[in-house]
């Protein structure tokens, strides 16, 4: 007979009973998201034709950039089509430090521009602003200044198929 | 409809203490609760809960915890939002005459996941998650156009973050900056377990008002300076307690960053436009080692607000006191409470 802990075959007697136990956990599953019939429209014409679309509201007269089948604040279904400019104002940013696997690495700069002829703003990249010094960087855009769409040379129907870069560069 | 009044309040916070499960953590803030309130688990009549699946990394994660926070075999509610909204629901059961005490949780154990993932997560698939955008990352776009707008704003960020004393956090407890935010403007995460008892039954601190808002889901459709919701549910909660905000004296707001803490003030009216930080370094209806003393831990926070308003005024620091609580996405819905003494 013996006294010692006597571990099952591969097992472990090291530690105490009173020791935390932990065990790993991951959520690592596979989604298919449907867009719906106006967001899908809406990037298919930046793949296919390089054009930014907005719905128009008919009841609140905004024109709301990326297109939507409904207006929110008045509850109503829209489906008239509108072309946005391709410039805008850089309505604000943050330059983000986050690295997330399969996106652009940081830090990267990501503002709110309202294309000309829209009425709300849409989120992507800013590019080519200088990063060296961050705090100069964002000082430096800080004054709302005006951006352009730049498209991407291979489209894949999605919001990366574009960026904003600052006009004049 | 009848009166409600606060019984009895807890809120603790810890970060990854091995010795406690999750549903450890949450009986003993509840237990805190119950003492606090002088009430034992069979007493209550209702318990409703907040908690989100993706900050606890358990599906369907009220079923697992739910009888850690003394719901078994009771009417029980859960809701995916943050506290102050169950308290909202909690004292519509026990305003309406269905119950007559009702025991409000809510808690996130950050420390169990990868907070920055967990938030970018809750983002769009089509137009936000491709960006890396997350929680904080919302934040930084609020605060750029602060300080574009409000040059108060950037006269005022280190005197309102001294204040705050927000300490560094330890690895894994701060966010990812996202400019032009700032280490000590960012939160410390933590894991907080909050829990409220109230009731019909007359206490010295009196639910007066509550108030509930929801903004547009896409943000570029959003006013990211007025918070127009947080001004409606504060409005709205206001107006039913028939106070003022001149007549607040406790300020328990709810933000994520020092520059979301600055912009709640003047939604709520206790900061004029633009002066939202200038209070925060001076105002003293807010609470500046809150905070820092919970670290922060969605979807507790708003609960955490509650709570602690309800111990100023019992500690006799006002009459009145205005708590909020902010849900993810980006502060899209907004609760407000108004608590008063007896």
């Amino acid at each position: 007979m013996t006294t010692a802990p006597v571990p099952a075959p591969g097992g472990d007697a090291r530690g105490t009973v009173e020791d935390p136990v932990t065990v790993e956990g991951r959520w690592d599953f596979g989604y298919t998201y449907y867009a719906g019939a106006a967001a899908s429209r809406f990037f298919n014409e930046l793949r296919l034709n390089r054009r930014i679309m907005g719905t128009h509201c008919p009841q609140c007269d905004r024109v709301l950039v990326p297109a939507r089948g409904f207006c929110d604040a008045c509850f109503v279904e829209i489906d008239e089509w509108r072309e946005v400019g391709t410039e805008g104002t850089l309505e604000t940013f943050t330059i983000l430090t986050s690295s997330f696997p399969g996106l652009p690495e940081p830090p990267l700069v990501v503002g709110y521009v309202t294309l000309d002829g829209a009425s709300s703003a849409v989120l992507n990249a800013v590019c080519g602003v200088d990063l060296t010094d961050i705090d100069a960087a964002g000082l430096s855009l800080l004054s709302q200044p005006r951006v352009r769409v730049k498209f991407r040379d291979v489209r894949e129907g999605r919001i990366s198929d574009f960026a904003f870069e600052l006009v004049g560069k | 409809m009848r009166p409600v009044y606060v019984h009895g309040v807890s809120v603790s916070p810890s970060w990854a203490d091995p010795t406690c499960s999750l549903q450890d953590l949450i009986f003993v803030g509840v237990r805190d609760a119950l003492r606090s309130a002088g009430m034992s688990a069979t007493e209550l009549d209702a318990v409703v809960l907040a908690a989100h699946d993706l900050v606890d990394g358990r599906s369907l994660t009220s079923m697992v915890t739910a009888p850690a926070a003394a719901a078994y075999l009771k009417d029980e509610t859960r809701v995916g939002d943050d506290g102050a909204t169950a308290f909202a629901l909690a004292d519509a059961r026990v305003r309406s005459g269905s119950v007559e005490t009702c025991l409000v949780a809510a808690w996130g154990r950050l420390s169990e996941g990868p907070v920055d993932a967990i938030s970018h997560a809750l983002f769009d698939p089509f137009t936000t998650r491709p960006l890396a955008m997350t929680e904080i990352g919302v934040s930084g776009l609020r605060a750029t156009r602060a300080l574009a707008e409000h040059p108060g704003y950037a006269a005022h960020r280190e005197a309102a973050a001294a204040r705050r004393d927000q300490r560094a956090g330890d690895p894994g407890r701060t966010p990812a900056p996202a400019w032009p935010l700032r280490p000590a403007e960012l939160p410390v995460w933590s894991d907080v377990v909050a829990a409220v008892v109230i009731g019909s039954a007359p206490t010295a601190v009196e639910v007066l008002g509550v108030g509930m808002g929801t903004e547009p889901f896409e943000l570029g459709d959003r006013d990211l300076l007025g918070l127009p919701a947080l001004s409606a549910a504060s409005g709205q909660a206001l107006d039913e307690a028939q106070r003022g905000i001149a007549e607040v004296d406790v300020l328990e707001l709810d933000g994520m960053t020092l520059f979301d803490e600055a912009l709640a003030m003047e939604a709520v009216g206790a900061a004029a436009r633009g002066g939202g930080m200038a209070a925060l370094a001076t105002d003293h209806r807010v609470d500046p080692v809150g905070a820092a003393a919970r670290g922060y831990a969605a979807p507790a926070m708003g609960l955490a607000h509650i709570a602690r308003a309800g111990e100023r005024l019992a500690d006799g620091e006002g009459r009145t006191a205005l708590a909020t609580g902010s849900s993810v996405v980006a502060a899209q819905s907004q609760a407000a409470v108004v608590l008063g003494t007896a």
